[in-house]
This record gives structure tokens, sequence and C-alpha cells, in this order.
């Protein structure tokens, strides 16, 4: 279990990727020399009429626009400010009491909290749909390969819960869900069951020890009918605790996210913990103040090992939505034939049939594939997980998808 | 810093294809060396009260000799076939050994011990290759290659591989009301009968040897357990309807004997050849007990479990290629369906044994002529 702390709090620069694979157009709202304060609007990007704020963790000068590698592994216009070290905060009113859903929007729109969940089947926190269910997960996403404590928890229960009502409010969802583990740290459990006690949010307990899509099940279980794989369309809002608390701090506390707690591990590493650290801090600069990188060939990974993404540079800045660093030494798995054992087919929780999938997109018969449910997949990576011949099956089910769509 | 990429997932579980194929070697290995001790131990005196027992491992020797035969073709026929394709650097490690063995003492466990090595050599040979190696190797076949081989020396051979008085057979006579017979129950769970084969030895060590496999997931439970449950109803219900008193007795003999254990153990839970999704899987065990029970019963043979997983094996693509997805609905409905043809089979087996059938239709008749 990973216990150790440490804070990278105090970045020279930060580069704040402005486009993604998803919006494509961005513009910039402050000029190079401008100085910007914490929670400052500093570009807006678009995905045609949708806008998402992209607002300063820092205080400092804008410095202008350059061209790096961001953690889905692309090149993209990250933003550069250098920080002044004052820590000055655009001001914002901090909102107490009930709040109508149109305050709570604003403010999460003003700070541009959207995508602050995006591993396997977390959704954005988005409005634009007819919300139902706010399911709120405090279980670390790369449990069980990595046990962290969960201090976090314990320490903000009581701001976790309000931040779930403030989601439900802002969506006018009907019912709030929080899943733990089993084998969670109990103080931390014991800690936001005293918060839960008076609250109409439902606590589920999973078994994160078998890696089975348990989460798949629970919000099955809630919204009684076929999951899509963007969860909004079933009107769910599925999210993790430190967005909740994101959430929170800007309504409460005016703050904007200003840094991220991630848990930066592997056996390419001096030294493993949870890092506090900046938005837009490169991660080179991290990795060299843990000392370095042990020699060999290396794997960065970003994000659940089941569904994340791989880097092929440490330049990438940190963002919100990174909660896991996984910098490991590179064992090449050598794929062995399908023995048509099954195992994949059983574990996948959506219950189609991805072997058989495979086996049709193998054969190029597009209307096996149609009629296999293929575009219910929703790419949670169980299958490669348990399949004893290493075969990437997700890799195959995704490529029948694109297929057919 | 530059980094190596994979495409994720990033982890997998423990289970490995290999780790399984080992751990049926062991299996295999466990079974042959304990099939072979268990025939050097006979009765010295021919009546069964007097329990007079002697070892001999001479007695078991022909045995050894046709496993080490059957190994012997296999790994040679497989290294021929990479010498011609080039790929035989392969076999500088133990690796490759495994799966060429498991199918060589498959075949010769498969077949009886007086069969003659020619015969032996020969299923192997047409196993290893027309079975698997034409397919492509390991993984790719359709047809388990030990029943290819198994079942040509069964057709081609007959006489050689015939065995006659072996509990089965017998059980055949009892149910026509030829003869009556007493078993006894110790020496058929040590596997001390005229078996069929060499592999068809201790009720008790292969029931341990199910257990190890099923663990360690080498062999799928669903299937086996629907292939065990059906041919335990069929005989269960036949005995009842033909012979009253002794269904628990036929149902039994029908269990610890033939080739029903092993099979179950080795050939209806192979993971390539059997379906993939669990309601095939149970469909897959259903189809195989019925078929075994058909041929046991109504057929000439003494077995049918050779020939019915072969038919499993024929209606597995099929299989593969029908189902759409699989759920909880889908489970219930197939078990329940599963259930009703294994009982509707059960009834006309019995009465077809029994000769109402013929009864009836005899009835039937008259009634006709008189109308
Ligand atoms: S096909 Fe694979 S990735 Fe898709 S839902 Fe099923 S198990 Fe998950
Ligand atoms: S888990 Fe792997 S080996 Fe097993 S059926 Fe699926 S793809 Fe084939």
């Amino acid at each position: 279990m990973i216990t150790e702390k440490k804070e990278f709090l105090k970045p020279k620069k930060v580069f704040i990727p402005i486009t993604d694979e998803k919006h494509k157009m961005a513009t910039t709202k402050v000029a190079e020399g401008d100085q910007v304060k914490i929670g400052q609007l500093i570009a807006v990007k678009y995905k045609g009429k949708e806008k998402v704020n992209i607002v300063s963790p820092i205080s400092g000068s804008f410095e202008g626009l350059t061209q790096k590698l961001d953690r889905y592994n692309n090149i993209t216009d990250h933003i550069i400010i250098k920080n002044d070290f004052e820590n000055t905060y655009e001001p914002y009113d901090k909102l107490q009491g009930d709040l109508s859903s149109a305050v709570i929007r604003n403010r999460l729109a003003d700070f541009g909290i959207k995508e602050v969940s995006v591993d396997g089947l977390f959704t954005d926190i988005d409005f634009s749909y007819k919300i139902n269910h706010i399911v709120v997960n405090a279980i670390f996403i790369n449990e069980p390969f990595i046990s962290i404590d969960y201090d976090f928890i314990k320490d903000n229960a009581a701001e976790i819960v309000d931040g779930i009502h403030l989601l439900k409010e802002a969506a006018y969802a009907k019912t709030m869900t929080i899943i733990v583990d089993k084998f969670m740290d109990q103080e931390a459990l014991d800690a936001l069951g005293e918060e839960l006690s008076d609250t109409d949010i439902e606590l589920r307990v999973i078994n994160r020890k078998k890696v089975d899509g348990a989460d798949y099940r629970v919000i099955k279980d809630l919204t009684q009918e076929k999951l899509q794989p963007n969860l909004l369309e079933n009107g769910v809002i599925y999210t993790t605790t430190h967005a909740v608390k994101m959430v929170y701090d800007a309504v409460r506390l005016a703050k904007p996210i200003t840094k991220r707690l991630i848990a930066i591990t592997g056996d390419g590493l001096k030294k493993n913990l949870l890092a506090e650290v900046t938005i837009g801090m490169p991660l080179l600069v991290v990795t060299a103040m843990l000392g370095g990188y042990e020699k060999g060939d290396l794997n960065l990974h970003i994000g659940s090992f089941l569904t994340g993404h791989q880097v092929e540079n440490d330049s990438l800045s940190i963002k919100e939505n990174i909660n896991s660093i996984n910098i490991s030494s590179f064992t090449p798995q050598d794929e062995e034939v399908c023995i048509k054992c099954g195992d994949c087919n059983d574990i996948c929780p959506a219950g189609i049939l991805p072997q058989n999938i495979m086996d049709a997109e193998l054969r190029n018969v597009n209307e096996r594939i149609f009629e296999l449910h293929t575009d219910e997949c929703v790419e949670c990576g169980l299958c490669s997980y348990v399949c004893p011949s290493k075969i990437n099956v997700l890799e195959w089910v995704r490529r029948a998808k694109r297929r057919t769509n | 810093m530059e980094f190596k990429m994979i495409k994720p997932p990033y982890k997998y579980n423990e289970q490995r294809s290999y780790k399984r194929l080992l751990n049926l070697h062991i299996a295999l290995l466990i079974v042959s060396f304990f099939a072979l001790v268990l025939k050097a131990f006979y009765f010295e005196s021919a009546s069964e009260e007097e329990f007079k027992l002697s070892f001999d491992i001479l007695r078991s020797f022909d045995s050894f000799l046709l496993l080490i035969v059957g190994v012997l073709t296999s790994v040679i026929v497989e290294i021929f076939y990479s010498l011609n394709e080039g790929t035989v650097e392969k076999f500088y490690q133990y690796k490759s050994y495994v799966d060429p063995i498991n199918t060589g003492l498959l075949i010769a466990l498969l077949l009886p011990s007086n069969t003659p090595i020619y015969v032996l050599a020969l299923a192997v040979i047409i196993g290893v290759y027309i079975g698997k190696i034409v397919f492509g190797g390991y993984g790719y076949y359709i047809f388990n290659p030990v029943l290819v081989g198994v079942l040509f020396a069964q057709i081609s051979f007959s006489t050689n591989t015939l065995v006659s008085g072996t509990p089965l057979l017998v059980l055949k006579d009892v149910l026509s009301g030829a003869t009556t017979e007493t078993f006894n129950l110790t020496r058929l769970l040590l596997g001390h009968y005229t078996a069929i084969a060499i592999g068809s030895t201790s009720a008790i060590l292969l029931l341990l040897v199910f257990i190890y496999l099923c663990v360690t997931k080498v062999i799928d439970l669903r299937s086996t357990l629907s292939f065990l449950l059906t041919i335990i109803l069929i005989s269960l219900g036949v005995g009842y309807i033909t012979l009253g008193q002794g269904a628990l007795n036929f149902s039994l003999i029908n269990l610890v004997t033939g080739l029903t254990l092993f099979g179950a153990v080795f050939l209806v839970g192979e993971a390539v050849t059997s379906p993939t999704t669990r309601e095939t899987k149970i469909i897959y065990g259903v189809v195989i007990g019925v078929m075994t029970m058909l041929v046991r019963l109504l057929g000439d043979a003494a077995e049918g479990v050779v020939f019915a997983v072969l038919l499993g094996n024929l209606l597995t693509p099929f299989m593969n290629r029908t189902v759409t997805r699989s759920n909880k609905k889908r489970l219930i409905k197939t078990v329940t369906y599963s259930l009703l043809i294994v009982i509707i089979i059960t009834i006309s087996i019995g009465f077809i044994l029994q000769g109402r059938l013929q009864e009836s239709y005899e009835a039937m008749a008259f009634i006709g002529g008189i109308l």
C-alpha cells in the first residue's frame, strides 16, 4: 500500500493543453504578457456548439502557446504560464446554503469542471443529458493492482457528501449512490458512513479484488436498462470522489481545480508515492524530483491499467483527469493462440461475446458482427484482462466496431 | 525520456494458456502412472470371495509399451512436420513437447491394452496429422485430434480394438434379461475390471484429477457437469423404467466404468473443441451425454463417448456461429429446455428398451384393424 505523500505545488511554468481529441478548436482569452490569476479564464475549447472553459491553475504571466504531447499521446496546443508564486485568486463568491441548479451549473461551467474522470466507465460531468442517477466511485482506479491509503476520503468525507448533493441538485437527479470497496481502509469507511447516515445516498459495497466489472452491475441495477457505452445516455453521471470534491471546492469555496492527487507508481521509479501535483506541471519535472528512472526499457501508463493510455514521452503535463501514473519496466507479452476457453465471454459485463466478435472480425462477416451486439461494448478491457493467451481481445472488438460503424 | 508503448490493457490475470496445458500434462502423467500401477495388481484366485491381492509389474508392461509408443509417435510426427516447416528450433524447449505428449498419451489411454502396436502408431499418426497439423496446430483444430485417431483405430481395426466382457456390455445383457450379474463396487471404484481402454481406470483417481483440473481451470465445469448430470439422469430414469429396484446400481455402473469419467475429465471439457459461451457449453455437455447413452443403450458398440464427443465437436462451430449474447434469461431457458429434453429422451429410451413402444404400436394397429 502506498502511504507516502508529497506535494509538487511550486512549478516555475505550467503547460495547459487547450485542445484534445474531442475538442479540436480552441480560442485563447488572454494576450501574451498578460497577468493571470488563479481561476481566470484563459481559453475556451469547442466541440460543435458545446464549449468548455479553461482556467488558470496558477497566477503569473501568460507566455504564449506551444505544441506538446498530451496525456492521450497526441500533439496538441498548450498554453504556457509563468508562475509568479503570488497565488492571487480571481474573485468569485463562495456559495453557501441551498443553491438552485442554474447557479451550480454556472459555477461548474465557469471553472470548466467537466472531464475529471475519464477512465473506464466514468462519464463527464455533463448536464446536457437528462440525468436520473448520480453514481460516485470511492475506489482508487487501479485497485487491486495498486492500493493506496484512503486518507483523502477520511479527511474530506463531509465535502464529498456535500459535493454529491450539489451534483444531484444541478442535474435534477433522482438517486445518489456511492460505491466503496469491501477491503477499503476501515477508518475511511467509518468517516464516510458517519456523513452518509442522514442522507439518502445509497452505499454499495463491491469486491474490487475480483476484477469483474462490479460497478457496471451496480449501475445496471440502478437504471434497469441496457447500458450504452456512454452512460450519460442512460441518465447516469458516474464519477469519482475526487471529482465531487472539486465540485464542492468550486461551489462552496470558490476554488477552481489547481492540483490533483495522483498515485505515481511502478518499478521504473526510485520511489512510489501519492503526489499532489499542480495542474499543468510537466511529468518529467515531477519524476526528476523523485530521483529519476531506473535503467532499462520503461513503459509510461496513464490511468486505469485496463483501459488507460500509454504515452511515449514524459514531457506531458499533468491534468485534472490523471489519477494514476505508472512507470514500469517493459515486458512484452507473447500472444498465444486463442484456446476458445470462453473466459472473455464469461467476464464481459455487457453480456456480449468478445471471442465470437473476434472470430467474426477475422472472418470479415459484417452481418455477424452486427448480430453480436458489438455496439454494446463499453470498452472496459476485462476481456483482454482475463484472456489466458494474452490476446488483446478488446482491440479486436474495437476493430469490429469501427468496421460496422 | 522516451518510453516503449504497448496497447492496454497493461495487466493480465494469472491464467495462462500454457499453464493450463502443463496442468493437463501433469494430470495425464498421474493418470497414466496410476493406471499402470493399478493394472499390475491382480487377484490370485479366480473366486471373488477370497481377496488375495498380488502385484506383478509385468502385467502392465503391454500398456506401458503402448503409452510409450503413443508418445514417441506423436512427438516424432510433430518434429518431422516442423523440420519440413523449418521451425524445429522450438523443440529445444520442453514447452513444445507438452502438447504432442498430451495427444500421444491420450490416444494410447483411449485404446485397450490389447491393441497391436502398429494400430496405435497409425492412430497417432492419423490423429496428429489429420486431426491437428492439417488444421494449423494446437488451438486451430475443429475435431479433437485424439478422437480422430481413436475413431480411426476403432473403425479400421475394429476386431483388434475390441474388448468383450466390459461392465457396460454385461449390463446390456442384463437389460435385455439375458443374464444377471453382481458387481463388486470396490473393484469398480479401483478400476479392477475388464476395461475398454487403458485410461478407463479407477473412478476415485479420475475424480481427484477432475477436481484438480477444475481448480486450475483447465476444464470447464459447465460442459463436464452437464455431461455427467445427463448420464446420471438418463441412466437413473432408464434403469428405473426397465429394472425398477436396480436403477441406482445401473446408474452407478454407467458412471464409474467405461469412458464416462475419463471422457468428462479429458475429452468433454477440452477447451479448443468446445463452444465458448456458457449456454452453449451446457447444451454441448447435454448433447454428448445423450449421444453417449443412446449408443450405450440402443447401439451395438460397447462405448459411445468417443463418437458422442466427436459429434459435439461437429456442432461446436455451428453453435459458436449462432449464439448472439449471453445473459441470465438465456441461461435459465437453456437449463430448462435441456432438462426437458433429457427427460423426454430418458422416457423414450426406457420404453423402447422395454418394447412398450412396440406393444402400443401393435395395439394401435389392432384398434385400427377393428375400425
Ligand atoms: S467486449 Fe470486452 S471491453 Fe467490451 S464490454 Fe465486453 S468485456 Fe468489456
Ligand atoms: S479468453 Fe482469450 S483464449 Fe479464451 S476464448 Fe477469449 S480470446 Fe480465446
